[in-house]
């Protein structure tokens, strides 16, 4: 497989380059590593692949870049990829004020994990042009045992309109393959499906949405107004943070009807989503649960394993739009908060533990 | 040229690869980002059988350096890789080992210094090291970190001085490029030679005292021949380089340039900028502009004639430094291009540019902008690139109204000194009570779903009514909660690093006591609290043991996930024996971690302070009961040490719903029996066999992806020996917990 595949089209650089934008735990990071090695072992190109680590700047999740080359040519650049050829989305949630899809031209080609269709998805994203090729990863993933990462692979490859899926599926066995035999049929499984069962539009720019440029994030605190040696003044201010990215597919819905105030939910939940107020339990004065604030809830589902009564229960967070139960944190003095979209920190600053086979399946 | 293949690898990848290629006889080390995977990737390699370094994981930096300077006065080859703070916590070992004159080989993915605490990369680590008499090589991509790493020993053996090889931190450490390395081992091996030490403490035929004390007049002398020694590294390194290129088709020089003898304007810079700026430069060549770049790959011992042969012909030269020398008007290399510059009478103008601090990104427009500025008419000689002065209209209103003590004082657990039992008598701790408590923590921190370390801050802080100043050490529960521009904490917080949290609480607490005392601050109390992770209660034991010793008013709460998941789950020495992490991996010739975990509460109860207790979030009430013992003890007598076993699904490889589960079979195993030590008498909080609800250590690890391999037979001799020190620490618990005495 080390035949020379000629590269279709190439940046100012010289460069064919590609953008994973994703949370934590949906194995981007291994994505990135499988496409940077595909082209230098498989493809007969140059190549180099990178992660954005760490999240501490932002609370800002993962993105990993490839760059590739004609084997003759250096590849200098070290910087991250700011107008990829393909744009990969890992998880839909993200397309909100995450500034993902910055850089975008009307000849990128966005592959993105939804069971939207292009034409939604150009809605939600607000998005200038380009091709958007829509795959449904994550049932996929859940139907073939695989991974979010394996099915976007997949999609990646078919957009690319260029990588021959043998050199994937070969890449997948010699590496993978080797290190989880076991596993290997699942996750061939799913590259075959993301390849195939791409949904694709192709948008001109029409004037609907303006170009978004890709800039490095600035915060509002700067030299002349933060305050000295990093000391924060805005105490509990993460509280601005919407996590609901973080959310694998589940949240746990309130039966209140059923709840007995116990209060072990409080006491599992790492991230303060149930807001217990007072007032009258059995025609007493008691702790009550008021609902939860879904904006911190990250699906962990703990919750729902502690609650002695079923009051909590797992739902499939698609199938509930309307979340009866959602109510604000109730420490909050502001009547209105602007959110930031972000996930849970995810750290991908080791790799070696990371590829490790996950108790609930597949690789990450 | 040797036979050499094709890789797709990062830079610390083939740190890793060379080291095992070399074989080193030893390597001591402590994790720390970015530059962890090259001990991941070598214990990795070892449990495959690939190499036979033994590798040790210290407790700290400072013990590594201390392990790598033991091993080295061996006889052997040794090796070490560190970055940042760990650098400068083992930065008092660096002169000892260059002043003493033994060689070794350590890697620096460089990376900001703390604080406030930045994991990406810059330079200020490594400019640390220039006075400390090693050779420093710097590798500007991944190839060369390889190469590098395999002339550094060469270099080291042949002037008697130790080598760091530096690399840009996550630039070259992380990214991964096609590159080449000898198929053989034995290429390497014989390029290297055979190590022969001149002097070996283990030489018993010609005994030698190695580190005499030494004063005026001959430590002036000691440093000359250090000093001669880093003048013959001047020679050495070039033949070093050149009998590599033999060998490997690669020449490297000590300074190397891009388009450098025409240029009219330089940049120089170092590390991976170096490639970025070239892309530039052929931009601004299309456009008739004669630049260049040009930079150092090795900065002690300097080569200023080098560097100076690259630039003579530059009337304006730019350093781009990725650190600063505070208060000098340029970073490190601009001081030295600078002093290069003078000594060979140029007229050259330099203009420094600190730039990418804290792995800001470095982009090809950057390197156009710095030549712009060149050709200004009178350019700023010297400034910061890339600052942001912030949003003047910024709204800074507050989310939160600050928690009162009123508030945090809803009554839900009370305490009252019993002094016939010698112990607390502690009432309330209702866990649908205590739902009254504020929580001092806001949410929309960064934790992974289902982390155990909010949940038991939580519950901590449900029992500990009144004021409450935190401090946190570095690790996970404090990265996740303060990621700038945002906080989690609604009460005062001080982060340090985590050698140091203990001591720096005790003097918070007590400048609270003294100026109190001084009628400067009002009366009434506050509870001081260190959270800590069982990474910290490593190499921060000495810290929070002299503070027990001192018997300082304060909580020390240590959550223990075992093992140092903020860097990716390394082991702690709390892990469990037999847990595989990415420092302790499985293989054929490993099992995973090969020694018990520690036994911290014992070692606390051993500093005789008023209060030890063990909490477990599968015990709630007791959990929120110990809380509030645990704040009357520290207001009023003294230490209070409380331990909770904490869960981490994203490294014990488990699901997250299931945790509490997952933390009651470690109790109900008795790997994490709760009790109390109060005021030296130990009580069991919960004996699992009298509940019938004892089950053996394997069900618990059955529980947990670290450790189910251990339910295989082929591990049983392992699983076995932890069950039986397991049941000895019980057995021993208890019969504390029977005699008053013991």
């Amino acid at each position: 497989m080390s035949d020379t595949i000629e590269l279709p089209v190439t940046n100012e650089y010289g460069y064919y380059e590609i953008r994973l934008e994703s949370i934590g735990g949906l194995g981007a990071n291994l994505c990135g590593k499988m496409l940077g090695e595909l082209g230098a072992v498989y493809l007969g190109l140059n190549s180099a692949s990178f992660s954005s680590y760490g999240s501490e700047k932002r609370g800002s999740p993962v993105k990993a870049f490839i760059r590739w080359c004609e084997i003759s040519k250096d590849i200098q650049i070290n910087s991250p990829v700011e107008s990829p050829h393909i744009l990969g989305l890992f998880h839909e949630a993200m397309a909100g004020k995450m500034p993902v899809t910055a850089g975008v031209g009307q000849d990128t080609k966005i592959v993105i994990n939804t069971d939207a269709s292009p034409a939604q998805i150009r809605e939600k994203l607000k998005l200038y042009a380009g091709e958007i090729i829509c795959i449904d990863a994550l049932k996929i993933a859940m139907e073939s045992k695989s991974r979010v990462n394996m099915v976007m692979l997949g999609a990646i490859v078919r957009a690319s309109d260029f990588i021959p899926l043998e050199s994937v599926l070969c890449l997948t066995e010699d590496t993978l393959g080797r290190k989880y035999p076991h596993m290997l049929e699942k996750n061939l499984e799913g590259i075959r499906r993301g390849y195939e069962e791409t949904r694709s539009e192709k948008f001109q720019p029409d004037g609907q949405y303006e170009k978004v440029d890709y800039e490095e994030p600035e915060n509002k605190w700067g030299y002349k107004n933060a305050p000295i040696g990093g000391v924060n003044t805005r105490f509990g201010s993460t509280v601005s943070n919407d996590l609901s990215a973080s959310r694998e597919g589940y949240i746990p819905l309130f039966i209140q009807e059923k709840c007995i105030n116990c209060g072990l939910c409080d006491s599992t939940c790492p991230d303060m989503v149930f807001q217990f107020k007072p007032g009258e339990y059995k025609g007493k004065e008691a702790m009550v649960n008021a609902g939860l604030d879904y904006h911190h809830c990250k699906g962990c589902l703990r919750c729902v394993a502690v609650c002695p009564t079923g009051a909590l229960v797992d739902g499939i967070e698609r199938e509930h739009p309307d979340l009866k139960w959602f109510v604000r944190n109730k420490d909050l003095i502001v009547d209105k908060l602007e959110f930031e979209d972000t996930g849970a920190n995810s750290w991908v600053t080791s790799e070696s533990y990371l590829t490790e086979e996950r108790v609930d399946g597949g690789l990450v | 040229m040797e036979k050499q293949k094709v890789l797709f690898e990062s830079g610390n990848e083939l740190a890793a690869y060379a080291a095992k290629q070399i074989n080193y006889h030893v390597m001591g080390y402590y994790p720390i980002t970015p530059s962890t995977q090259i001990a991941e990737l070598l214990d990795q390699m070892k449990a495959d059988g690939e190499h036979d370094i033994t590798m040790i994981a210290a407790e700290g930096e400072h013990s590594a350096a201390g392990i790598c300077y033991g091993a080295s006065a061996g006889g052997g080859r040794v090796f070490n890789a560190t970055s940042a703070n760990g650098l400068l916590y083992a930065l008092e070992q660096l002169p000892v080992q260059s002043g003493t004159r033994f060689p070794m080989v350590m890697n620096v993915a460089c990376r900001t210094v703390s604080g406030p605490l930045s994991i990406k990369g810059d330079h200020s680590d490594i400019m640390y090291t220039l006075n400390t008499g090693w050779i420093i090589l710097f590798a500007n991509t991944p190839q060369a970190v390889y190469d590098m790493n395999l002339c550094a020993l060469k270099i080291a053996e042949k002037v008697l001085l130790p080598v760091i090889v530096a690399f840009d931190g996550f630039f070259t450490s992380h990214q991964k490029r096609k590159c080449f390395v000898f198929e053989e081992n034995k290429t390497v091996r014989s390029f290297l030679g055979e190590y022969k030490a001149e002097y070996s403490a283990l030489d018993l035929e010609h005994p030698v005292s190695i580190g005499s004390y030494m004063n005026e007049p001959d430590i002036l002398n000691n440093k000359y021949q250090l000093h001669q020694a880093m003048e013959e590294a001047g020679k050495v390194i070039p033949a070093v380089f050149k009998e590599y290129h033999e060998i490997s088709g690669r020449q490297y020089n000590m300074a190397e340039g891009y388009c450098t003898e025409d240029a009219e304007v330089l940049l120089f810079l170092l590390g991976s900028s170096y490639h970025t700026a070239k892309a530039a430069v052929d931009r601004l060549r299309e456009q008739g502009k004669k630049v260049g770049v040009f930079t150092t790959n090795v900065l002690r011992p300097f080569p200023g004639k080098d560097l100076y042969e690259l630039c003579k012909n530059a009337c304006t030269i730019l350093v781009g430094d990725r650190q600063d020398s505070y208060g000098a008007g340029g970073g490190n290399m601009s001081l030295e291009i600078k002093a290069m510059l003078q000594e060979y009478g140029s007229s050259s103008c330099v203009l420094s540019r600190i730039y990418g601090l804290g792995g800001r990104d470095f982009y090809e427009a950057d390197a156009e902008a710095f030549f712009r500025s060149c050709y200004e008419d009178t350019p700023i000689k010297f400034d910061y690139f890339g600052v942001n002065p912030g949003n003047a209209d910024m709204e800074d209103s507050q989310y939160f109204s600050p928690v009162t003590e009123e508030e945090a004082s809803p009554g839900c657990t009370t305490c009252i000194f019993d002094s016939e039992k010698g112990r607390m008598k502690v009432t309330g701790g209702m866990v649908n009570k205590t739902t009254a408590m504020p929580k001092r923590l806001a949410p929309g921190h960064g934790a992974c779903p289902g982390c155990g370390i909010p949940v038991n801050v939580n519950l901590l802080l449900k029992g500990i009514e009144g004021n409450v100043v935190l401090l946190f050490q570095t690790g996970c529960g404090m990265v996740v909660t303060t990621p700038y521009p945002k906080t989690s904490f609604k009460i005062p917080y001080v982060h340090n690093l985590f050698q140091n949290g203990a001591a720096t609480l005790t003097g918070l607490s007590e400048m609270f006591r003294e100026r109190q005392r001084r009628g400067e601050y009002p009366e009434g109390s506050i509870t001081f609290i260190m959270v800590s992770g069982d990474g910290g209660m490593d190499i921060g034991m000495g810290s929070a043991l002299g503070t027990a010793l001192r018997n300082n008013r304060l909580i020390l709460f240590e959550y223990d996930n075992g093992g140092y998941m903020n860097t990716g789950y390394q082991l702690s020495y709390s892990t469990p024996k037999g847990a595989k992490s990415s420092t302790s991996h499985i293989g054929p010739l490993q099992y995973g971690k090969t020694f018990f975990h520690k036994d911290m509460p014992m070692i606390m109860a051993a500093a005789n302070i008023p209060y030890v207790a063990t909490v477990a979030e599968s015990n709630p009430g007791d959990f929120i009961k110990k809380a509030a013992k645990a704040k009357a003890y520290a207001d009023n007598y003294g230490t209070a040490y409380v331990k909770a076993i904490s869960a981490c699904p994203l490294n014990w490889n488990d699901k997250p719903n299931l945790e509490r589960k997952v933390i009651g079979a470690s109790v109900d195993c008795c790997y994490f029996p709760l009790f109390e030590i109060e005021n030296g008498i130990t009580y069991l909080s919960y004996d699992p066999e009298k509940s019938h609800k004892k089950i053996s250590v394997s069900e618990w690890f059955s529980m947990m992806g670290r450790t189910k391999h251990l339910a295989d037979d082929s591990y049983r001799e392992v699983t076995e020996s932890i069950q039986t020190e397991i049941d000895r620490r019980w057995e021993r618990l208890k019969a504390r917990a029977d005699n008053p005495l013991l």
